[in-house]
């Protein structure tokens, strides 16, 4: 079965070599990349060797913390990553879970990632080396490093697992809910205390605790247990080797149900029990009028409050500048006047975020094609979906900034840089939207995810579309700086430039938008599929 | 937008649609390669053939979803991908295996088809009630079209395809995953469409649907037709499957799975 499934592996990843070139510089970028860490792992080894017990087990622990982290959370966010050992997959084939479990689980041991960390884990445990009684500290370490190497991969193979169930479910919008909240209850304390502390003492004082905890936790008492040895305390690292064996039992345990439920509960995306009343048809009887980008902006504001592909960037595009601004500014103390960075920052992510904005619909852009030439009304009626929810966000958090700093003659400027580079950003989207679309999450699909096979043109659109968005932004964002740091009067300035350019580059990218999307209209369906 | 069937010129000789030359090929793979056909107007069109042949590509090259390599399309005389704001409000499409926007509802579904088209706003509510009863999904218009099963999707897109009561249909696989009664909805709304004079084109792998529905036939394989005509004319004396195969060539071998027999008590 192992066999099988480790042949099952490589054959599929050459196939896929074979297929897309591109990956081959991937793949060989991060065998580059993890050799290069080799050397940077036995250095670091090395040095820890030079430090005191509790140092190397502190900062041992640290790794580990760090480390599963990553191996939880990269698997969820990166795009285009390969599902081929996915246990749904196998759903069909009638195999029991008690032998596929096993097998899927080794497999996942011994890709590229899973041996290079292996390798880092051993190699950072080697510092033991150094420690009396020899050469007992040194073989804690290794079957620590090696327990906790076990409980991070099969960890990050169960949270993939449910993490993408949850995603592709109905569910996922009160899953991301959940999580921004968990989140949040985790952040603004750590914010108010670096506020109230200052950094240093957070590092120096909270830091440290939160080290000590990891000492004693599943995370990190693998990596750290051979301290307690060597301070004369066998016991306390028999018991942390021997908690980490149980928390792999349990882990292997836990992986094992996990398959067993993937292979007979297909991921199940009903529960459509919600019922609307015809809210499209009810905004043209209101209006009694048709027009055509007014059935698009309806459909498509409905999407952003609704489907969780859209969700998530709404909220992913308004909590990082907020987040940014909002740690940087009073951890790094800088001045009060950095957090107009705040609203104008949100309004270019806004607009910069919609490059691939026509992609979103998938191939069901098909109903837009065939219903006419409507290339001008479909940008349109994108564009001002956008501004629905946009301009409240920009406004809102351009007033907090002015309210926060006290400085309301700044207004003209703020207001003017905002709607310049809201304006003149999703002008230039709407273009680079027709002109350079890449397949975007389907319908369904975890919002994360890019299909196999988009990572190339995503990376030319991306960097196409961030040359115009830069080349333009200037434009704005000059008279606001020169308003902030020089001379007041530039202010209007701002405004002026600010709000002319802004509309200007809004209508103007709407109207070739929607000219390239006609003239594009038989191609735009292959290009998203 | 003026109310598109009214304003059309008509082309009273035309065929309903006409496809000249059409070819495209996606890398070194020939899709199609150089399709002719004419559909008369007032006719129900089956358009057979293997998987792969091509079918899927002519309709969307047919219906202005997909740019031709080379050759043009024309709809009641009017050329689709030069003048598509006069040819496309002709036709109704039901293209096969594409997405729809499943965030609304049935009802809102077919309301945003028609108002994209730029009908009146009371007529889109008026033909939308007649469309969900006379294809049975009263029960969900209120539900969002992710959680329709694979039959009511069919259904909701083919009203969408009705919704601006178009000249032409043009419907990829329409019956597929459809239940029987539902089937029969669709038959009989298809067949008083063309009795008044409209035109149907349907692809299908169902033989005895095509027979059974159609008048006129084209046989296609390996991007190109390899027979069209009346019904009668392409049968040639044979039954349709028994012509299909013969004309798109049957599989060299017939290889007996001897170990899949079962031993007879």
């Amino acid at each position: 079965m192992l066999r099988t499934v480790l042949r099952l592996r490589l054959t599929t990843t050459w196939h896929q070599l074979q297929r897309d070139w591109w990956r081959v510089l991937f793949l060989l970028g991060g065998a580059v990349w993890s050799l290069s860490l080799v050397p940077a792992v036995l250095w670091a080894a090395r040095i820890l060797g030079y430090n005191d017990a509790q140092t190397k087990a502190e900062a041992l622990a640290v790794v580990a913390g760090v480390l599963l982290l990553g191996w939880i959370i990269v698997p969820l966010l990166v795009t285009g990553l390969d599902d081929t050992l996915d246990p749904s997959r196998f759903a069909s084939l009638g195999i029991e879970p008690g032998r596929l479990a096993p097998s899927l689980g080794v497999a996942t041991l011994l890709t590229v990632p899973g041996l290079f960390f292996a390798f880092v884990l051993i190699g950072l445990a080697t510092s033991w080396r150094t420690e009396h009684p020899k050469p007992w500290p040194l073989l804690a370490g290794i079957v620590g490093a090696i327990l906790t190497w076990l409980a991070m991969v099969f960890a990050a193979r169960i949270a993939a697992a449910w993490g993408a169930r949850v995603l592709g479910s109905r569910r996922s919008r009160e899953a991301a809910l959940l999580v921004s909240l968990v989140v949040l209850a985790i952040a603004v304390p750590a914010v108010w205390v670096i506020v109230r502390d200052g950094l240093e003492l957070v590092l120096e004082y909270d830091l440290r605790v939160l080290m000590r905890q990891l000492d004693v936790t599943p995370v990190g008492a693998g990596m750290s247990a051979p301290r307690h040895l060597v301070e004369g305390d066998a016991w306390g690292t028999v018991w942390r080797l021997g908690m980490m064996l149980a928390w792999v039992a349990v882990l292997a345990r836990a992986w094992r149900a996990t398959v067993a439920h993937a292979l007979v509960n297909p991921v199940y995306r009903g529960g459509g029990a919600r019922t609307r009343d015809d809210s499209i048809l009810a905004l043209a009887q209101r209006r009694g009028d048709a027009r055509p980008h007014r059935a698009v902006r309806a459909r498509l504001v409905r999407y952003w409050f609704s489907d969780p592909r859209y969700l998530s960037n709404l909220v992913g595009v308004i909590v990082m500048p907020i987040a940014v601004v909002a740690l940087l500014v009073p951890v790094l103390g800088l001045d009060a006047r950095w957090t107009f960075v705040a609203p104008v920052l949100l309004a270019a992510t806004i607009g910069w975020g919609r490059h691939n904005d026509v992609a979103y619909d998938s191939t069901a852009l098909w109903v837009d094609v065939t219903a006419g030439r409507l290339g001008t009304a479909v940008m349109r009626g994108r564009m001002e979906a956008v501004l629905v929810w946009a301009v409240p966000a920009v406004a809102v958090l351009a007033v907090a900034a002015l309210a926060w700093t006290r400085a309301w003659w700044l207004a003209p400027a703020l207001v003017g840089a905002c709607v310049g580079v809201l304006g003149s950003t999703l002008g230039v989207s709407a273009i680079t939207a027709v002109v350079f679309p890449y397949r975007a999450p389907a319908p369904g699909e975890s919002p994360f995810g890019a299909e196999v096979g988009s990572v190339g043109a995503s990376l030319i659109a991306q960097l196409m579309s961030s040359l115009a968005t830069a080349a333009v932004l200037p434009l704005s964002v000059v008279p606001l700086v020169l308003a902030l740091a020089l001379d007041p009067r530039w202010g209007w300035v701002s405004a002026i430039v600010g709000t002319v350019s802004g509309i200007g580059v809004y209508l103007l990218g709407v109207r070739a938008g929607g000219v390239v999307y006609d003239r594009r209209s038989g191609s735009l369906v292959g290009l998203v599929a | 937008m003026p109310d598109a069937v009214a304003e059309v010129p008509a082309v009273a000789s035309a065929p309903a649609l006409s496809l000249r030359g059409l070819s495209k090929r996606f890398g070194s793979t020939v899709a199609v390669a150089g399709v002719d056909l004419d559909i008369p107007a007032g006719s129900f069109y089956g358009v057979v053939g293997p998987n792969g042949a091509g079918k899927t590509t002519t309709l969307s090259m047919a219906t202005g979803l997909l740019t031709p390599d080379s050759g043009t399309v024309h709809v009641h005389g009017i050329d689709l991908w030069r003048h598509p704001a006069q040819a496309k409000p002709m036709l109704g499409v039901l293209p096969d295996g594409l997405h729809t926007f499943d965030r609304l509802t049935g009802a809102e579904l077919i309301s945003y088809a028609g108002l994209l088209r730029g009908m009146d706003p009371a007529v889109v509510r008026e033909r939308r009630d007649d469309l969900l009863a006379a294809l049975d999904l009263d029960a969900s218009s209120r539900t969002l079209v992710t959680d329709f099963s694979a039959g009511m999707k069919k259904k909701i897109v083919l009203a969408c395809a009705l919704v601006h009561a178009p000249r032409v249909l043009v419907l990829d696989e329409p019956f597929e995953a459809v239940d029987p009664v539902s089937a029969g909805a669709i038959r009989r709304i298809l067949a008083a469409f063309v009795e008044t004079g409209g035109t149907v084109v349907m692809s299908s792998h169902v033989m005895a649907l095509v027979e059974r529905l159609c008048d006129r036939v084209a046989i296609v394989g390996r991007g190109r037709v390899l027979a069209h005509g009346t019904l009668d004319e392409v049968r040639g004396g044979m039954d349709l499957e028994e012509r299909f195969v013969a004309l798109v060539g049957d599989k060299a071998e017939h290889r007996d799975l001897e170990w899949l027999r079962q031993a007879r008590e």
